[in-house]
């Protein structure tokens, strides 16, 4: 025996950690790290909160009273599993698709969200249950007892209830998630998972090699009733456990939690159908070798239930003993954990909220009060789940009635079996049927099986069980119509199941299902082959013709949607007015309104306007989804034309520039041949003189071919001036550049001029041209540039006392040389005017040149990198100012 | 498109597979073919209907292994794609 206060502190270690992990899985969620939390492993683990202390200690007691019977307990899941393709994927598909929280839901979803199903399943699930948690209070209180001889019961399964519900509210309402999904949750129940394979493969390792010689040992001698049991192995009892296993690991409300709400991506359960029969295989393999052991090691009185945790106390093997304890504990605490959220999800749902929310209806409901209520609602459920339990307990404690709850709990819940699989594999399953499926079902179960546990406690009293009500012996509890003989097990469930199915079935078959029931039966039996929810038809006779016209018109436009259903009028022989709504009907305008808005914004509005109430998560999610799209596509195109509208802004100034320079170039073709005219027609005009008179003198004929001559050279003059701007302009030969010194250039270009200055009396000075300065230029172009420039200056001047300045500055790396006269200049209005080709300053006065001078200067310039500018002194007067780079 | 058709085929026999597995494991688990395996005597010790059932559960989840990846592989309905965290 170990001391109380080690067992106390190992559990609460326990415990604790079971705490940390919840929470730092749980932070982990929340900040999307999951890894290998993610992982089907983690997954399989959780699904193992199948194996509860019922398994842990009652499967060798159960081992060594019948043999090899226990072992259907875990054929039937693992047949699911290996089946997973046919029904797990189908149910886990339909809750993820439908947002399922819980069996209630499912079923009640399916059958056109009705609530009286959802009531009725949560009562069953209740009623079930609860003596199922007491069951595993009375486990831990047992191997507590046991390992501990401790004698209050009462406090250690109050304890232990309301330490799992701290652990379910803390950590299975956290949040509201929309999929009821919680993760600490799952991680901390992997983690028992985990510690009770260990501990019960560490009980059986130790068992058949430390206290046998092996397992060949172990049968030795063994008596085949001892494997078979006592009434044969495979009979009806048999085939019965292994369909009532199958239906639990689909039907028990904590493995639809774990196995459907739970599961965060579908291909886990691929992993899981093989790893989960792997995980029960670990779990059984040793069960028959502890419980022969057992029989032979231990007294004749010691309870065969508790052989895992009394073997090793026997051997005085304590940590042996306390990894059975924490093995068996685990397997209670996540069953109570599981077990409390799933079943107060439902309570919450179906039956405290509806409740709360009529009351509340008058008043005027904020969101966040729904929230908080649900919230409260959902934990005071997960604290009244596990202390119904204790109360249960309380009540029962200590009976060996609780020991076969955990078959009665199975068969309560393969209640939900024929809804459940009609629901998701026949589509004229309807609600009435499975109304009536279940009520009759409920109640001959707990008629022949469930109150009959009570042995004539509860309800049924001792005579009644034995002789029937008012001794009425056809309706014996245990031997309904006088169909006795048969197991009480057996006989319960041909009877709640057989005649659960045979309403369902019937009633289904003969009743109606309406437009939402049959709408969602469509969609959970097609869950494959509807991806967005759509289903593939409906029926309606709610539906307004006019509404639907008036939605077509908005969505299509009037004359469209006038088209449509003419078309559609016509087709249904109509002769005049809208088409009636039938399925072809909605069905066409559900497809051409999806055209414009989207295929679940089109199944929504119909929906609605065809007066269902069937707007549900998935479809306002598809709907977001598609507006998102929409604003996406709508971006994009609203960039596309921002840069079509850039481009066409490029093209209409390239246009414009186009349309300046051709304008330019006819303008510059006809100043041309204006400019060629003027020489050619006087060089005309005299040869025709010297050809066509006869009596000229010598003297006027010399003058006549000089003026001939003038003219000539004139005209070559312009010509040459013409290829040699538009050589520069178009650079087909450019200069040569080399460093050349600036004073030099400038003194020869005023040498040049030098005579013509004299001439016209002109004052010229030379400012500050620093003598060491070296340009980057055409020695011969830059002369001509400047030349060009003091020529015009003196050409132009039209003061009394002409003066012109030339100096040079420094700019950075650039040289600056500036042509100042005091001849006035040109007007800033001329200044733009002076660069284009022929053009003259308006003062220009008489004409000296055919006005290509300036041009090629600027052309020049540009042409050594450099610039010819018009520049304004502050008081007014203008200058030209040459820039060039420095060599 | 004959490899298309090919897979397709494919993916109906592991289909197929996959449900002829549960069949076979169930009639095998249940009588009466599981009375056939209470004969007398021992398997290396041990009763032979007992290593029957092992045997038989661990036939079905090696097959289930076997089934798994490939099954996943040619689910042609796509899964509800939902990124979970």
């Amino acid at each position: 025996m170990l001391s109380v206060n080690f067992i106390l502190i190992a559990c609460l270690a326990y415990v604790a950690l079971l705490f940390a992990i919840a929470f730092v899985v749980d932070r982990r969620t929340r900040r999307k790290s999951m890894g290998w939390l993610h992982s089907p492993v983690i997954y399989t683990l959780s699904i193992s909160v199948y194996c509860t202390s019922w398994t842990f200690y009652g499967a060798v007691g159960s081992a060594a009273r019948n043999g090899l019977e226990f072992i259907t307990i875990y054929l039937g899941p693992t047949l699911v599993f290996v089946g997973w393709w046919w029904l797990l994927r189908k149910l886990v598909r339909i809750g993820r698709a439908h947002r399922i929280t819980s069996i209630a839901d499912l079923i009640s979803s399916r059958y056109g969200k009705s609530s009286s199903l959802a009531v009725m399943v949560t009562i069953i699930a209740l009623i079930a249950i609860t003596p199922y948690i007491a069951l595993q209070l009375q486990s831990v209180t047992r191997s507590y007892q046991i390992i501990a001889g401790e004698a209050n019961g009462l406090r250690t399964a109050f304890w232990v209830a309301a330490g799992m519900a701290v652990f379910a509210i803390l950590f299975g309402t956290r949040n509201l998630d929309a999929n009821e999904r919680h993760h600490g949750v799952v991680a901390a129940i992997a983690v028992e998972g985990v510690v009770k394979l260990i501990a019960l493969l560490a009980v059986g390792i130790y068992t058949t090699y430390w206290l046998s010689d092996g397992l060949a040992d172990v049968f030795r001698d063994v008596k085949p009733e001892a494997i078979i049991g006592a009434n044969g192995i495979y009979g009806a009892r048999w085939v019965t456990l292994t369909f009532l296993s199958a239906t639990a690991i689909v039907c028990l409300p904590r493995q639809f939690q774990v196995t459907v709400v739970e599961n965060i991506e579908e291909r886990h359960l691929s992993t899981a159908s093989w790893l989960f029969p792997l995980y029960l295989l670990g779990m059984t393999i040793f069960i028959m070798p502890i419980a022969l052991v057992g029989l032979k090691v231990m007294p004749a009185t010691a309870n065969p239930d508790f052989y895992v945790l009394n073997l090793p106390l026997s051997q005085n093997q304590n940590t042996l003993a306390l990894l059975a304890f924490l093995g068996g504990f685990s397997s209670a605490t996540s069953m109570v954990i599981v077990a409390s959220i799933a079943v107060s999800t439902m309570v919450s749902n179906h039956i405290v909220m509806p409740i709360v929310l009529k009351l509340q209806a008058g008043r005027k409901a904020v969101s966040g009060d729904v929230r908080n209520l649900i919230l409260i609602s959902r934990r005071i459920s997960i604290a009244v789940i596990p202390g119904l339990g204790f109360l249960y307990f309380w009540i029962n404690g200590g009976s060996d009635a609780l020991a076969a709850i955990g078959l009665i709990a199975f068969v309560g819940v393969a209640q939900f079996l024929p809804s459940l699989l009609g629901g998701i594999f026949w589509r004229g399953a309807t609600r009435t049927g499975a109304l009536a499926g279940l009520s009759v079902g409920f109640a001959l179960w707990a008629y022949t099986l469930f109150l009959p546990s009570f042995g004539g406690d509860l309800i049924l009293s001792q005579s009644v069980l034995a002789e029937g009500p008012w001794s009425i012996a056809l309706l014996r509890p245990q031997a309904l119509l006088g169909f006795h003989g048969w197991d009480p097990l057996v006989h319960a469930v041909i009877w709640s199941v057989g005649f659960n199915t045979l309403f369902f079935v019937v009633v289904s078959s003969f009743t109606q299902a309406d437009d939402i029931e049959r709408f969602q039966g469509a969609l959970f039996v097609d869950v494959y082959r509807s991806a967005g929810g759509a289903p593939s038809s409906f029926s309606s006779e709610a539906a307004h013709s006019e509404d639907l016209f008036v939605l077509a018109q908005r969505i299509l436009g009037a004359e469209p949607a006038r088209k449509l259903f003419n078309e559609m009028a016509r087709a249904q022989g109509t002769t005049s007015g809208l088409p009636h709504p039938t399925d072809t009907v909605i069905a066409r305008l559900e497809r051409e309104l999806a055209g414009s808005i989207g295929a679940a914004s089109a199944h929504a509005m119909v929906t609605r306007i065809a007066g269902r109430q069937t707007v549900g998560m998935t479809e306002l999610i598809d709907i977001a989804d598609e507006a998102q799209q929409q604003i996406e596509t709508s971006r994009a195109l609203a960039e596309k034309s921002a840069e079509l509208e850039q481009a066409a802004d490029q093209l209409r100034d390239a246009n414009e520039r186009l349309k300046r320079l051709d304008a330019e170039k006819d303008e510059f073709l006809s100043q041309v041949s204006h400019e060629l005219r003027t020489p050619m027609t006087s060089i005309r005009s005299f040869s025709e003189i010297l050809m066509g008179t006869p009596g000229i003198t010598e003297e006027e004929r010399q003058k006549f071919v000089s003026i001939i001559q003038e003219e000539s050279v004139r005209l070559t003059r312009l010509l040459d001036e013409i290829l040699d701007i538009s050589r520069l302009e178009s650079g087909t030969s450019p200069l040569v550049l080399e460093p050349i010194d600036l004073a030099d250039a400038v003194s020869k270009a005023q040498d040049t001029v030098s005579g013509m200055v004299r001439t016209l009396g002109v004052t010229m000075r030379i400012d500050a041209v620093d003598p060491d300065l070296s340009v980057h230029a055409n020695p011969d172009r830059l002369r001509q540039v400047i030349i060009n420039l003091l020529s015009n200056a003196v050409k132009y001047n039209r003061s009394e006392d002409p003066e012109i300045v030339v100096r040079s500055s420094r700019n950075g790396k650039e040289v600056l040389i500036d042509v100042i006269d005091n001849g006035g200049g040109v007007s800033r209005e001329d200044a733009g005017l002076v660069f284009e080709k022929f053009a003259r300053g308006s003062s220009a006065g008489p004409i000296y040149g055919a006005g290509l001078g300036l041009p090629i200067s600027r052309a020049i310039m540009r042409a050594m990198e450099g610039d010819l500018t018009i520049e304004f002194a502050p008081d007014g007067t203008s200058f030209f100012r040459l820039r060039l780079q420095m060599a | 498109m004959i490899d298309r058709v090919q897979v397709q085929i494919r993916r109906r026999k592991i289909r197929d597979r996959s449900i002829a597995l549960v069949i076979v494991g169930t009639v095998l688990l249940l009588p009466p073919v599981a009375n056939l395996s209470l004969v007398g005597g021992w398997i290396a010790g041990l009763p032979p209907t007992l290593v029957y059932l092992f045997s038989v559960w661990i036939a079905l989840v090696a097959g289930a292994m076997a089934l798994a990846r490939p099954l996943e592989a040619g689910d042609e309905t796509g899964h509800s794609g939902e990124k979970e965290s």
